[in-house]
């Protein structure tokens, strides 16, 4: 069967098309050439002066595992009973609960609904701690429509520490990450917070990039040095995945600057660097230095980033960075929090925040975000996220892309901020206005790219049929909150802003090869230490398959 | 004539007898009698022994074809305005074919622990709390202060995290404190237990100790000399000894907390470990929560409830005009009286009292058929192996013929 898609205007940066009308075929999921002219087309789409783009991709959203259904558990406030029409109703009904508040906890069903509603076709959990990566995965396969998969956590884990704080060979090093990577099924490295949750185990609050965890006696450089050069050894696409160290705190600006330079030039990926771009100018002592890290950014080729950006309203904020959670639980909205230690694997911190335009930390936060956006030269290495649900949940992308591609837009919200965070910023100076093929490079193109995702976020031949068609309106926020159709591998899932089929999607992971003899002393390791089995931690290809619902889509670095 | 040696078929397996999903129980499978041959406990034994009883689905008592006892469920469900899905116990993959076919049927669920999990669950979404899990504490504990009788739900608690070395604690110098009775069935072998400093007191004596201590930890001066028969003195130097820990555990299961608000005895114990964790300066370590016990499937089915409906489980009382009880681990669950129409799907050695409209056996998750459970501590996942030949249906495959009739 073959599908006709006519005359759209394609935005495709993998291939440098900005808005070439062209025809696109679509053959058993995937893009194909034109078809001999004595094939059958089963269906046409005319698209004529629609925008089209490959689906998008969310390189960073918080959308399961332990720490989202915490955030879940613990606020039912944000949850409301309400009626659901179908076909969401036909997997989720009307006892079910949806969140009317906002969108900052939502259900599995739910998140793979408004992805879809919004033209998203697979989102990224970037927190996996490897010993509940089962519980992400069982979230993930409940969540319809998109494809998933993640990166799981490293750096604070005892084993990895023990390791090397003996010194050991980065040749061990580069087979335990490549061991976690195949037994927690996931795409990407990441560490959150380097040494810095384990150091909270010990009773350490606060982690500098060059201060030794107490115990082990190594820094968060050593142990970004050591996890960045695996992942570059190893040959996965996805350079490591780095939240800093001092999230959150004035001055940490310097932390992240250093943290640029402490791979050695090794590709990293610094994720939420919003939240990690503050100076201690002025009367308040908190201030932007949103300059700084775009000027470094722009500067240092090896490093990626996605911003983080905040907006106002109530959300909660969920991360794997226990030490820094519970430095923050203080200002927590509603006051309540979790923090937790992990199996000697990591942590986690869930504490509910809400962001005002009034308050001057917050509204600079804000403007520091979209400076970051503004400032940043290279479309391909920043990238749209609110770290969902830790900025906003991701529901509020539409508003952001329209923030970034309208200055007049941009400039009357921020006339309604806070007025000693206004003197603050020199947003109103930044006259950038992002083009719609910078917001595809932004969310397919350069996504697709980072992550090593092969055949998706782009049009070419082969690619996986993954196609978002938006009407193209003044009003960016409408257009991107409600496309036309949404092609999920070549079928159409969503009209006019709906869904009209349910898919389940495909799991991303890598596995890269390695030297399986590492596993013999793991297994002595987990014997003596650990509370479970070797062989439970791994979870089977089966398991993703879930009786035929899930699929693994494996990759490797072209 | 040779005799054939019977079969041995010795494997290790994974028991969800209680919340502690140990998964280094030695079993071996002759000829369908499973014998735990190593690391079992009482609840352990228990569940895995059980013999595999060759029960026919039933109507009214009666033996009946699947197809039959189905077509008598999907009526009673179709003639129901309200029905209550009950019991609950089952795994993952269970829990969720429940939870769609509760939506297609405008039911409510509530799981056979809904009254204990409640009270965790107050605590958690009333101020949060800050916990820890079973790695940590055989690794880092080296003060554990138990309220209540911890081994009575969790058999192997002792043996397996805490008179065992950890990476940054000996066995030898872990303090153990049990405030309330430890060790009540007196069957438990344990140094740590042996050892332990007992606070006596009953259950319902710990809502005014758990607020001493928590009052002793904030620095505050109490007046009286003794606490509900605990001495002050006793309290004070507890408070001490959790100040100079370098990792403090306060373990509870939330089950004995047996009595109206316990939610707050609970917070008592959280809001202590938040103060201990104040601030570094203060105290020379860390201190953390541990909700401990857990059963029949409840930390699944409550993580499950949560990420497809957004909503943790609750115990609030339910109206309902007929029952579908699940009860896939244990035989000795007991079942609601029967004053409605009642549909089990059971256990194939479920015991009943009266006689239920319909009962359809099912595979028993980790014994049956495979399955997936939560560990206690909410952040471990493990997988549970088929461990007999049987001809047993899952859940999941009756719930799918019950779907397909509605």
């Amino acid at each position: 069967m073959i599908t006709l898609l006519k005359n759209g205007k394609l935005y495709d940066p993998a291939h440098s098309k900005d808005g070439v009308v062209e025809d696109i075929y679509i053959r058993d999921g995937h893009i194909t050439a034109k078809p001999n002219a004595n094939e059958k087309i089963s269906q046409t789409f005319d698209l004529t002066g629609k925008v089209v783009m490959a689906g998008a991709i969310d390189m960073h959203s918080h959308i399961g595992g332990g720490k989202v259904n915490i955030a879940r558990m613990m606020l039912p406030e944000f949850q409301e009973t309400r009626g659901y029409s179908e076909p969401e109703a036909h997997i989720c009904t009307p006892n079910c609960s949806h969140p009317t508040i906002n969108h900052a906890t939502p259900n599995t069903t739910e998140t793979g609904f408004r992805y879809i509603e919004m033209g998203y076709t697979a989102a990224f959990e970037p927190a996996i701690l490897p010993i509940n990566a089962r519980q992400a995965h069982l979230e993930m396969a409940d969540t319809p429509m998109i494809d998933k998969g993640g990166y799981a956590m490293l750096g604070n884990d005892d084993y990895f520490l023990r390791l090397l704080s003996q010194k050991a060979d980065q040749k061990v090093i580069n087979n335990y990450v490549a061991w976690t990577l195949h037994a927690t099924q996931a795409i990407g490295i990441k560490v959150v917070n380097p040494g810095g949750i384990n150091a909270f185990k010990f009773n350490q609050r606060r982690l500098n990039l060059d201060e030794n965890n107490v115990h082990y006696q190594v820094t968060p450089r050593d142990i970004l040095k050591s996890l960045s050069r695996a992942v570059h050894d190893l040959g996965i696409a996805k350079p490591l995945h780095v939240h800093c160290n001092n999230l959150g705190t004035a001055g940490n600006f310097q932390t992240t600057l250093d943290t640029m330079q402490a791979s050695d030039g090794v590709p990293m990926h610094l994720t939420h660097i919003q939240f990690h771009s503050y100076g201690v100018e002025g009367d308040k002592k908190f201030s932007s230095a949103a300059a700084q890290i775009a000027e470094s950014l722009n500067k240092n080729k090896h490093i990626t980033a996605d911003v983080g950006q905040i907006l106002f309203g109530q959300t909660v904020t969920a991360s794997g960075d226990s030490m820094m959670q519970h430095l923050n639980a203080k200002h927590a909205s509603p006051k309540k929090s979790v923090i937790m230690d992990i199996e000697c694997d990591a942590g986690c911190g869930v504490v509910p925040f809400k962001y005002r335009d009034q308050n001057y930390v917050n509204a600079l936060q804000w403007a520091i975000g979209l400076e970051l956006f503004l400032s940043v030269d290279d479309p391909w290495r920043i990238f749209l996220t609110t770290d969902h649900p830790n900025g906003a949940p991701f529901t509020s992308y539409p508003h952001l892309i329209r923030l970034l591609m309208n200055k007049s837009f941009r400039n009357e919200a921020f006339a309604k901020l806070n007025l000693d965070a206004q003197a603050m910023s020199n947003l109103p100076s930044l006259t950038r206005e992002y083009s719609l093929y910078e917001v595809a490079i932004m969310t397919r193109a350069g996504a697709a790219k980072l992550i090593g995702l092969n055949d998706r976020g782009h049009l070419g031949v082969s690619a996986g049929a993954d196609i978002t068609v938006y009407t193209e309106q003044a009003d960016y926020e409408k257009m991107f909150g409600r496309p036309d159709f949404v092609f999920k591998d070549g079928e159409l899932v969503v009209k006019d802003g709906k869904v009209v089929k349910v898919v389940w999607g495909a799991t991303h992971v890598t596995k890269p090869v390695f030297d399986m003899s590492v596993e013999a002393d793991l297994k002595k390791y987990f014997e003596k230490y650990h509370t479970i089995q070797l062989d439970n931690f791994k979870i089977s290809n089966d398991e993703i398959h879930d009786n035929g619902r899930g699929k693994i889509i494996e990759h490797t670095k072209k | 004539m040779k005799v054939a040696p019977a079969k041995t078929n010795t494997t290790t397996a994974t028991c969800p007898a209680c919340g502690l999903l140990c998964d280094d129980m030695v079993i071996d499978n002759n000829q369908q009698q499973i014998k735990v041959l190593a690391n079992g406990c009482t609840k352990g034994i228990t569940f895995f022994e059980q013999p595999l009883n060759d029960i026919k689905p039933l109507i009214n008592g009666k033996p009946a074809t699947m197809q039959q006892a189905i077509s008598h469920a999907v009526k009673l469900l179709k003639a129901s305005q309200q029905p209550l899905f009950a019991g609950l116990s089952t795994d993952v993959a269970g829990f969720r074919s429940l939870y769609h076919l509760s939506q297609k049927t405008n039911s409510s669920l509530q799981h056979i622990n809904a009254p204990s999990m409640a009270r965790n669950m107050k605590v958690l979404q009333s101020t949060g709390w800050q916990t820890t899990t079973l790695t940590e504490v055989k690794n880092r504990a080296d003060v554990i202060v138990c309220f209540g009788d911890i081994s009575k739900h969790n058999p192997r608690f002792f043996e397996r995290f805490v008179d065992i070395d950890g990476m940054f604690v000996q066995a030898k110098v872990r303090k153990i404190i049990v405030i309330g009775e430890a060790n009540s069935n007196g069957i438990i072998k344990s140094n740590a237990l042996e050892a332990a400093q007992i606070l006596a007191c009953r259950a319902d004596d710990l809502p005014s100790i758990t607020i001493a201590l928590r009052a002793l930890v904030a620095g505050k001066r109490l007046k009286s000399t003794e606490i509900a028969g605990v001495k002050l003195s006793d309290l004070q130097s507890l408070a001490d000894t959790l100040k100079a820990a370098k990792y403090a555990v306060l373990a509870w299961v939330a089950k004995d907390l047996d009595y109206p608000h316990a939610e707050l005895t609970i917070q008592n114990i959280t809001e202590t470990v938040a103060i201990l964790n104040q601030s570094a300066s203060n105290h020379s370590g860390r201190a953390a929560g541990l909700p401990l016990g857990g059963s029949d499937g409840d930390t699944s089915a409550n993580n499950t409830n949560t990420w497809l409906s957004g909503l943790a489980l609750n115990d609030k009382p339910i109206e309902h005009d007929c029952m579908l009880w699940v009860s896939s681990f244990s035989p000795e669950v007991l079942l609601p009286l029967k004053d409605k129409p009642l549909i089990i799907f059971g256990n194939s050695n479920c015991q009943f009292e009266g006689v239920p409209d319909v009962f359809i056996p099912i595979a028993t998750p980790g014994l049956d058929c495979n399955g997936t459970l939560f560990r206690v501590d909410s952040s471990v996942v493990l997988p549970l192996k088929k461990c007999r030949e049987n001809s047993l249906p899952t859940l999941s495959e009756v719930v799918s013929k019950i779907e397909k009739l509605l």
